[in-house]
């Protein structure tokens, strides 16, 4: 079991229902597979900062959490079969804990759309 | 960016990131990692910014992982 941090931006069009139902299918198989769901973190619909299949914003989910290894290589099959997944990363979480957490583009970006301060939402 | 001129004398170039005491740049932190980009979308070497090499190798990192998730750019050319 490893600690990671995977976003996931989806395309802009899903809905908010749609958009839990995608958060499900990366849940689920963490904790079918033994792992742990720390955090689920919605950034909301973002300014994307260059073109990705045509879409200029994407809808971005973070998620924390303790994996075993061989789950990250079938989550990158499965998003990559997974047409509303625009973009995916998953990275093993750095081990010395807390860092100060930033969501990007906080106030930054000289007006990024009407996006109601990020939503995040803990499960 | 931060380019020293002859006339300046010898002034040392320092790491801001030292400076502020940046344990860990994080990757999520697109904001900060702006100001190591040139307006291009490169990462500002070392000997223009004067970043550490500790500093410069997680911002390197960090840049590269943003641009996978479209924080940052590759590059500007498409909005030419």
């Amino acid at each position: 079991m490893k600690l990671y941090e995977t976003t996931i931006i989806y395309d802009p069009s899903l809905e908010e229902t749609r958009i839990n139902e995608e958060i499900d299918k990366v849940t689920q198989p963490i904790t079918a597979a033994g792992g742990e769901v720390i955090d689920v973190q919605r950034w909301g619909k973002k300014k994307l900062a260059y073109i990705i299949r045509k879409r200029r914003d994407g809808t971005y989910v973070h998620v924390k959490h303790k994996s075993p290894p061989t789950l990250i290589a079938e989550m990158d099959r499965r998003f990559r079969l997974n047409e509303s997944v625009l973009r995916h990363l998953s990275i093993i979480a750095p081990k010395d804990e807390p860092l100060p957490e930033v969501l990007p583009g906080e106030g930054g970006e000289p007006d990024a759309m009407a996006t109601p301060a990020p939503a995040v939402v803990e499960d | 960016m931060a380019r020293e001129g002859e006339s300046r004398s010898f002034r040392r170039k320092f790491c801001k990131l030292c400076l502020d005491k940046v344990e860990r740049i994080d990757y999520k932190d697109d904001r900060r990692l702006a100001r190591f980009i040139t307006d291009r979308g490169k990462i500002v070497p070392r000997r223009i910014s004067g970043t550490c090499a500790r500093h410069q190798s997680q911002i390197t990192e960090a840049v590269k992982r943003a641009r996978i998730l479209a924080l940052l750019p590759f590059t500007t050319d498409q909005y030419r």
